[in-house]
């Protein structure tokens, strides 16, 4: 039987433009102009969901995103959107629409025999069934549960929908289009004054959208058509502000999938009201709807009710919908809970055919899958059969974005309802946001915080006076607030969580008496609604059940999102590979050209290991280390850390930074040193090279490279404000490469015929500039390797094309590149610390480099790196590992315990790098163990827990190779 | 003379109805770093932050107190610190009508002509790495990025075009 008509005529749609859409798999029409809601209810679609909890059926009940039934998932083949708001959503040609928590069909609910076990759900059902027996019994149940509730899935292959986001400013934000937000910008229009208007419906106009009045309709027209042509306004539709930040920053979804971040210098909320629904048993039944609801889809829709409606209300605004409806050629009739009735009402009753019922109630409704008849309570004791039934429950000014900021509401005795609290002095809020109802009244408001808002912005402008339009004068907004007292029945007060007022009785004498309480322990006002039509009704049961007034009880903590927004649309173009920035060295595109492997360090992708030495890292790294080892090889080492210190202070500057001396380096050569952090612990090292008297050449480590610089200055801007330096990072300016290996000389002799590269002219720790082909070059002496060693640095537009002529001039010889693995496995053979020592956890002493800091001057960190805590001999300090058990393998990160203890727990310590070495033909670590090095030649075991593997080990000095240092002063 | 390679080498343009992006190397920049009078003094101009000077020939651009970059030849300096970044920048011309939106939909300033108009630069963040954006004219920009982030930055630009 048919419950909801389409009219022939009137609404807002677009008859000759027919839609296509499907729902449940049901082929459907509907009209450009229609949302999914109204086009469903012209299909006489009154059923569209299950209830989260309870399964009961769940039909349309608002006309905007106050909606908390007509949930519904959109899109197939997984790429699934679920909770979309059906009154919200406009139609379009072939949206696919499908009912959530209803198997096989909303009409008929595999699932609604939840509801014969109803009594059972009560409020903390969850809480208290599924704790027991046993301690972890909750993580049995939950998949189960998940799997029975819930809100709709989210398809599995994303969307093929492009999500986007961008950057805007204005001088006014006017959130809202209805007659406020309107005139707010009509007085704005043409002044100099940048202004944004953001309406979440696919229309500008709000509420007026919903009347029937034609001189209120025809302002509509004129006013948006005006806007139009003014270059100062910007009209968003489709966009939904939905949160509000520091700075005025307004976070708006356009058309789902769009993040505009708008920075506002001021803001005019004229956000409007929601509709409050009535609490009674069977408020939830198909066809119990808001009244505004029902007049929108009858003067905005054209989509009425079949024959008849019965309108609830407390409050005069139902009887706007009562004249409506009546005027549609439904048969209309209005329990009103009030005694006392406003004449002019009545007498319009009587001259609509509208029959009045005052100080009456609504004892229950009838029917299961929609409305069949509605029983009214009070004097007239009777049951009217009816298609709908529209309960108005008064008017909750929507103060979500006015409280995003920590504004609490405030509540006004008169309307009934929360209103925003005092706002920042940029921010105003117009109309019904602030309980002014009447339209003309809205109007005026609007009008006043245009200039409000010029004012505030401290602008010359002038706003210009709106145009009214000639419709009636407001009627005062009369309601007489009678919150509902139910104990018993399923009397809905939160719709979209199953919330009843039983369940708020309930929470109340369980002690669950705090608003923040009450919402966790019952749900209420959670979900994709957020309670925008529930909570004052479940603040008035619980202040009546306390026995304190609405405000004392107070209300939850508005946060956005203010409507459902997808994950794609936070996302936005953040996806694949823009998740992150990729950084490249200088020599990136070479490395792919000649078969590299990358490995992600940092932002930084490295050159790990190159196809001519092995198709595997373990393969390539032994080969690439035998290279370097026994011949030659050059390495991509451009992602260090490279600082420009300069200024006559430069010297003195780093003398301090380090705890080595720097102040008599002389002019060309360099120096490995190492700095602390103010509380004595390692922050990094790495060569500086003195160029000239004033100025220096910092390196650091690849990982550290921001963290120094930042720090320097720190040091600089805070510290240090009277020395004559500055720092510049060079990182991305010179690019560069180590080039090693007992024939790295001749490679050098080679490649740059014109310099002395001699042991005499280049000793170790030197360092020289020269120009290669007009390019300049600076060439250090330095060895990560403990090889010979050189690295050659040159500005990073050329650094490809040196690194090409250094590999040609010393292909003969057999030199080839080598990469991270090696380079870092051959420091390990060395004894250098780096990142994975450097963890910003170990002192000078840990790191076996106690003996570099001077006594002579004063550092960063002096004093308290001799903290007694600090120089405790039982701290975790560097030692060597050998391998013992040939058949084994040593594993990074394996804990370290003594030979006689229990395998259980942190150990003694831990092994920070490991690596085969060429040279031993063992597998050899660094590690961190109690007492370090005074356990030399102690077995100790190395144990991997995840993999059950343990291993003897040795304690040797972590230098495992050379430790005269012959090689590298060769 | 070592040949200068671009790290953007292979995306030398992106061209859309409203938008050209392309790679406008062959610059030269130097950074000057000094007391703020002795700068003055040196260079001969005193830039204001956000507004780009120009004198015989170079750009002169604040990018921090007592730190001038300056797009020219080398100037002779003294008393203050000549740092060269030709190398550790890579410069990206945009002009066209949706120049700003695209600009707007990849950092967060305002890029209207009020606030950023010809002659005008701001130092902000495209992709999370430091960017500098001077307005060369209505609806043309340099932005310079970090050499070792330019592709990364450039992919950033052109996938945010498809968007406009």
């Amino acid at each position: 039987m048919s419950k909801f008509r389409r009219l022939e005529e009137g609404g807002r749609i677009d008859r000759a433009q027919s839609l296509n859409f499907r729902f449940n798999g049901s082929k459907l029409k509907g009209c450009a102009g229609d949302t999914l809601a109204s086009a469903l209810l012209a299909n006489n679609q009154t059923v569209v969901g299950r209830s989260f909890k309870y399964h009961r059926a769940r039909g349309i009940m608002g006309a905007g995103v106050e909606e908390p039934n007509a949930l519904f998932t959109t899109g197939r083949g997984g790429k699934e959107v679920p909770n979309t708001i059906g009154p919200a959503l406009e139609l379009a040609e072939g949206l696919d629409a499908r009912s959530q928590n209803a198997w096989p069909s909303p009409r008929f609910d595999f699932m609604g025999l939840n509801k014969l076990a109803a009594p059972l759900f009560g409020a903390g059902f969850y809480y208290k069934t599924f704790m027991g027996p046993a301690r972890k019994s909750w993580m049995f149940y939950e998949p189960f549960i998940r799997r029975a509730a819930g809100l709709g899935k989210t398809g599995t292959q994303g969307s093929d929908q492009r999500h986007d986001s961008r950057n805007t400013f204005a001088d006014v934000l006017i959130v809202g289009s209805g007659p406020a937000g309107l005139a707010a910008a009509l007085g704005l229009a043409g002044t100099s004054v940048s202004v944004t208007l953001a309406e979440q419906d696919f229309e500008l106009g709000g509420q007026i959208l919903s009347s029937r009045d034609e001189k209120l309709l025809a302002w509509r027209e004129r006013s948006v058509a005006a806007l139009e042509k003014f270059a100062n306004i910007r009209l968003l539709t489709h966009a939904t502000v939905q949160g509000i930040y520091d700075g005025n920053q307004a976070i708006i979804s356009v058309g789902g999938n769009v993040l505009e971040s708008l920075r506002a210098r001021t803001i005019i909320f004229a956000t409007g009201a929601v509709e409050r629904p009535l609490v009674f048993v069977g408020n939830d039944i198909p066809g119990v709807m808001l009244a505004s609801a029902i007049r929108t889809y009858a003067n905005r829709f054209a989509t009425v009710p079949n024959a008849r409606v019965v309108f609830a209300t407390n409050n005069d605004s139902a009887y706007d919908a009562a004249f409506d409806l009546a005027a549609c050629g439904i048969g209309v009739m209005v329990a009103d809970e009030r005694l006392a009735i406003a004449g002019d009402l009545l007498s319009k009753a009587a001259s609509h055919g509208v029959v009045v019922f005052s100080n009456t109630g609504i004892a229950g409704v009838k029917g299961k899958l929609g409305v069949e008849g509605v029983a009214l309570s009070g004097p007239h004791n009777i049951t009217i059969e009816c298609d709908a039934l529209g309960m108005s429950g008064g008017w909750s000014p929507l103060v979500h974005l006015t409280s995003h900021l920590g504004v609490k509401p405030v509540y006004g005795e008169e309307i009934a309802a929360f209103l925003p609290g005092a706002l920042p002095p940029s921010q105003f809020a117009a109309g019904a946001c602030v309980g002014t109802f009447g339209t003309l009244a809205a109007i005026a408001d609007g009008e006043a915080k245009a200039k409000a808002a010029v004012a505030a912005l401290s602008s010359s402008a002038r706003p210009a006076t709106v145009v009214r339009p000639e419709i009636a004068a407001d009627r005062s907004y009369a309601i007489t607030a009678t919150w509902p007292k139910l104990k018993s029945g399923l009397a809905f007060v939160d719709f979209q969580n199953d919330v009843t007022s039983k369940d708020i009785h309930q929470a109340h004498d369980e002690g669950y008496t705090n608003v923040e309480h009450l919402k966790r322990y019952t749900t209420l006002g959670m979900g994709t609604d957020q309670g925008k039509t529930s909570n004052i009704n479940a603040l008035a049961i619980m202040a009546g059940l306390r026995g304190v007034d609405i405000p004392k009880v107070g209300t939850t903590t508005f946060r956005p999102p203010y409507t459902p927004v997808t994950v794609g649309a936070i996302v936005g173009r953040n996806i694949g590979q823009h998740v992150r920035p990729t950084r490249r060295s200088p020599l990136h595109d070479w490395h792919e050209k000649n078969g590299v492997t990358f490995i992600e360090a940092g932002l930084w992708k490295r050159a790990w290991y190159y196809e001519w030495a092995g198709k595997t890292p373990q393969e390539a790294y032994i080969k690439e280390m035998e290279l370097v080892r026994h011949n030659v090889g050059l390495s991509d080492v451009s992602t260090l850390g490279k600082i420009d210190v300069h200024g006559k202070d430069a010297a003195e500057f780093l003398n301090r930074v380090y705890v080595n001396g720097f102040a008599k380096l002389p002019v060309g050569r360099a120096r490995y040193g190492v700095m602390l952090n103010d509380d004595g612990l390692v922050l990094d090292d790495g060569t500086t090279s003195r160029i000239s008297d004033t100025q220096f050449y910092l390196t650091t480590t690849t990982a550290q490279a921001g963290e120094v610089m930042s720090w320097l200055e720190f040091l600089l801007q805070c510290h240090w404000t009277d020395m004559d330096v500055h720092v510049t990072s060079l990182t991305d300016e010179w690019g560069s490469m180590a080039l090693s290996g007992p024939n790295a000389r001749k490679v050098l002799e080679l490649a740059f015929p014109n310099v002395d590269v001699s042991n005499a002219a280049l000793p170790y720790m030197a360092v020289m500039d020269f120009e290669f082909e007009q390019v300049p070059v600076r060439l250090m002496r330095l060895s990560f390797s403990g090889e010979l060693g050189y690295e050659i640095h040159c500005p990073a537009n050329f650094t490809q094309s040196l690194w090409e002529h250094a590999l040609k001039a010393g292909e003969p010889l057999g030199l080839k590149p080598y990469g991270l693995e090696a380079l870092a496995s051959m420091r390990i053979e060395k004894g250098h610390v780096a990142g994975l020592e450097l963890d910003h956890r170990n002192s000078l002493d840990d790191l076996g480099l106690g003996k570099m800091a001077s006594k002579k001057k004063s550092f960063v960190g002096e004093v308290l790196r001799e903290r007694e805590d600090m120089m405790a001999p039982e701290r975790w300090s560097l030692v060597g590992l050998e391998l013992l058990e040939p058949d084994k393998k040593l594993r990074g990160g394996a804990i370290l315990f003594a030979a006689n203890d229990e395998i259980k727990g942190h150990g003694c310590g831990y092994i920070t790098s490991v690596t085969w070495s060429t040279d031993l033909q063992i597998y050899i670590a660094l590690g961190l163990y109690q007492g370090g090095l005074a356990h030399e030649n102690e077995e100790i075991v190395a144990a991997f827990p995840l993999k059950n593997e343990q291993a003897r080990v040795r304690i040797v000095s972590p230098h495992f190779i050379d430790r005269q240092g012959t090689r590298l002063n060769a | 003379m070592l040949e200068a390679l671009s790290p953007i080498v292979g995306h030398a343009a992106h061209e859309a109805e409203g938008l050209a992006l392309r790679e406008a190397p062959g610059f030269t920049l130097i950074q000057y770093a000094g007391a703020d009078r002795a700068l003055a003094r040196e260079l001969g101009v005193e830039p204001e932050f956000g507004k780009v000077e120009k004198s015989e020939g170079r750009s002169f651009i604040r990018v921090a107190p007592h730190q001038v970059w300056v797009l020219g030849e080398q100037i002779e300096v003294r008393q203050c610190h000549a740092t060269p970044l030709s190398s550790g920048r890579s410069r990206f011309a945009l002009e066209g009508e949706k120049a700003r939106a695209l600009l707007a939909a990849c950092a967060a300033i305002d890029f209207s002509r009020s606030a950023l108009g010809t002659g005008a630069c701001a130092m902000t963040g495209i992709h999370h790495t430091p960017v500098l954006i001077q307005c060369t004219g209505p609806e043309s920009f340099h932005i310079y990025v970090m050499r070792s982030f330019a592709l990364s930055v450039w992919e950033t630009l052109v996938d945010a075009a498809q968007g406009l």
